[in-house]
């Protein structure tokens, strides 16, 4: 019993720094949120906020541009996943067989995860830029128009989509490395014994036994991209006519910029709770899917 | 669930991060020292014109007053410095003196963080209308701005002169162009040069355009709120804001401006003609060949009354502070004749009082006199409201939605979409 309790102890003392961090960062500030969310907290009068509580929700989901933000989101999700984890897997099967170089491409597929998002941001705004920018250059001197990426409300989003999937690529290029590694050799061999050409080798040896490795990619891919900010900020700001303002850039402005930190705080609510649901779904159908 | 905790734990430790940075610095002034905080480094000229009025206040009243300055750089959008103000509101911990830009006014009067100063500012008449206009909420000075800032039209002479038009005809302040004349000049340069006339800045999705376009409003007669403040139906989407909007829409339609200018188009020759201000002359300066002139902003044919942008970071006394006398004494000192003399020079900025301008306007150019005399005469200040960041959007967002001419060709339906929006803000 002594010698329980002592290792219950140590546990604990083990688990304190942790505890403290989360409890001071996360657990404390989230309480916070949800408690700010129903009070009136305006940035330049913090004694004055008082409870109100549901108006501020009420409020949000009569906001034209909150709504427009949770379409917007939507439509990158529904853009950005498929073409960063297709981008990804893809760059994994080419790296994962043994070649003379490859380290140099893993690194070069790699680097854009270890820069700045901001650095990225601002590195693809000279070259989208629509008059001098290298791309559109190469496009009009191959004859096709130049295009106007950012200016335009129909094509801001998906640029800003293509941005994140070439910048986020690397990261779970890498996972699915780790796991196109941890299939065994045999499974490969039983399969050329059978006959089996190279494409049905991928769908019915490598897909299946990725199976693992996908579900933990589209699950943390999913909720990085609803957490967009940077990129609209700093290419967008979030224009042009509200086509790329995000959820998350929008509480920040509510916040910071118009200091109305209750009503931004229940948006961090509502954003969250909508999160919890997506993600609890996603982790259903997967698990059903293993079975 | 995951995501709640990222996001209220990026919304919140930046708070409790500063809050605790704001806690240290606070105490430790004697009876008699003021503390200041600006929002500058102590490395610009404007840092050091500070810091050397500073000292000359501690030498002028050693024994009665003195006061220490401390130096918060802002980022960028304003960051650093907001965060600092914001965190030592929550722990109680101002100074007793501080800067604020002057859309911050209102905000400020109303949450009691900034008290009236009035009673301790003895030079008022000598300052300009829009200073005064910019400090002043609910018919009380609360801060007064140490310059001031103005835009106007920078015009490349030589590709003028080749596109045959006769510099002696420009407008000049006392006699402006109204928008018309503007876009005739616009499209003669369109037809010469096959590119945008002007570069308008309106790439710059921020507060510039809020700043710098305002003004068309102003002179066609029009305003963005109701005198107080309280509602934009009917101002911002009746007829003279239609007119205003409509003129920028036809720059860009007509391809007199573009909403995606080439980055120091005007500097390498690109465009012939540029809004810029004091930084654009301060920029031109590295671009010695190009030979250029400024004329004062076009005004609405209407009225043909000519109004200008302004605005400036000022001085004002924080609420909380128990040296009211002292504090007073150093705004007091800060804005005099001399001290505002002395920053104007060292920031190569306009002049916030008409003593100032007498000053400063012999050692200045002929095109940043351009500026002080249009700035003297017309400069108008931003809306002085609690809610302007809010306000200040949805003015800079009409701004760039009337610039995509096909989606909103109706500008009337646009403006009231947008006074839907204003109204939620001022409520």
């Amino acid at each position: 019993m002594n010698t329980k309790k002592r290792e219950n102890l140590a546990a604990y003392l083990f688990l304190a720094p942790a505890l403290l961090l989360l409890g001071t960062f996360l657990v404390i500030p989230a309480l916070m949120a949800i408690y700010y969310a129903f009070t009136d907290y305006y940035l330049l009068t913090p004694d004055q906020r008082q409870f109100i509580g549901l108006q501020n929700f009420i409020e949000i989901f009569k906001d034209p541009i909150f709504i427009q933000s949770l379409k917007n989101i939507v439509l990158f999700v529904v853009f950005v996943i498929p073409i960063q984890v297709g981008a990804a897997l893809g760059l994994a099967l080419l790296i994962n067989k043994p070649r003379k170089g490859n380290i140099f491409f893993k690194v070069a597929y790699f680097s854009p995860v270890v820069l700045s998002l901001v650095v990225i941001s601002v590195l693809w705004l000279y070259l989208l830029n629509p008059s001098e920018g290298l791309i559109n250059s190469l496009l009009t001197n191959i004859g096709l128009e130049a295009q106007p990426f950012l200016s335009s409300p129909k094509q801001a989003m998906l640029t800003i989509v293509f941005v994140s999937a070439w910048q986020g690529a690397g990261y779970q290029m890498l996972i699915f490395l780790a796991g196109l590694q941890n299939i065994p050799a045999s499974v490969y061999e039983a399969g050329k014994i059978d006959g089996v050409n190279k494409w049905q080798n991928f769908i019915h040896i490598t897909l299946p036994l990725l199976k693992p490795t996908s579900v933990l990619i589209m699950i943390t891919t999913l909720i990085s991209a609803f957490k967009l900010i940077i990129q609209p900020m700093v290419m967008t700001q979030g224009g042009p006519m509200n086509s790329t303002i995000t959820p998350v850039y929008y509480i920040y402005q509510s916040g910071f910029s118009d200091r109305m930190i209750g009503y931004a705080s229940a948006m961090t609510v509502i954003f969250g709770v909508i999160i919890g649901i997506i993600t609890l779904v996603q982790s259903r159908l997967t698990k059903e899917d293993e079975m | 669930m995951k995501k709640v905790m990222f996001l209220t734990g990026l919304l919140f430790m930046a708070i409790i991060v500063t809050a605790c940075g704001g806690g240290n610095s606070s105490s430790g002034a004697g009876d008699n020292e003021v503390s200041l905080w600006v929002h500058t480094s102590d490395e610009t000229p404007e840092g050091e014109a500070m810091q050397n009025i500073i000292d000359r206040f501690n030498e002028e009243n050693e024994g009665t007053y003195s006061a220490k300055i401390e130096f918060i750089p802002r980022s960028g959008a304003g960051g650093g410095y907001e965060d600092k103000i914001n965190a030592a509101l929550t722990t109680d911990s101002l100074p007793d003196v501080l800067t604020l830009d002057g859309p911050n006014t209102a905000a400020y009067a109303e949450a009691g963080i900034i008290a009236p100063i009035d009673d301790y500012i003895t030079n008022k008449d000598d300052l300009l209308p829009s200073i005064i206009q910019q400090g002043t909420y609910e018919d009380q000075l609360y801060a007064v701005g140490y310059s001031e800032s103005g835009v106007g039209v920078f015009y490349n002479k030589q590709m003028l002169e080749e596109a045959g038009i006769d510099l002696s005809t420009l407008p000049t302040v006392e006699e402006p162009w109204d928008w018309n004349q503007f876009m005739e000049l616009s499209e003669t340069l369109v037809n010469t040069y096959d590119t945008a006339a002007i570069d308008m800045g309106l790439d710059d999705k921020s507060e510039w355009l809020m700043y710098a376009f305002s003004p068309f409003l102003w002179s066609q007669g029009g305003n963005i709120v109701s005198e107080d403040g309280t509602t934009a139906e009917g101002y911002f989407n009746d007829e003279n804001s239609v007119k205003a909007f409509s003129f920028i829409q036809e720059m860009v339609k007509e391809g007199y401006t573009t909403i995606t200018p080439v980055e120091k188009g005007f500097h390498t020759g690109e465009y012939a003609m540029k809004f810029g201000g004091s930084w654009t002359i301060a920029e031109l300066e590295d671009y010695p060949d190009v030979e250029y002139g400024v004329m004062p902003y076009p005004t609405s044919p209407d009225t043909n009354e000519l109004v200008s942008p302004s605005g400036s970071w000022q001085y004002a006394m924080a609420a909380s502070t128990e040296k009211q006398e002292a504090a007073g004494a150093l705004i007091d000192f800060m804005t005099s004749t001399e001290s505002l003399t002395e920053i104007t020079l060292a920031n190569s900025v306009l002049p916030a009082a008409h003593s100032v301008v007498e000053e400063v306007q012999d050692k200045v150019s002929p095109e940043m006199n351009v500026l002080i005399q249009q700035n003297q005469k017309s400069a108008h200040a931003r809306p002085v409201l609690p809610n302007y960041p809010q306000v200040s959007r949805v003015f800079q967002q009409t701004v760039s939605d009337v610039a995509y001419y096909e989606e909103n060709s109706d500008v009337q339906k646009l403006l009231d979409e947008k006074t839907g929006q204003m109204e939620k803000a001022l409520k």
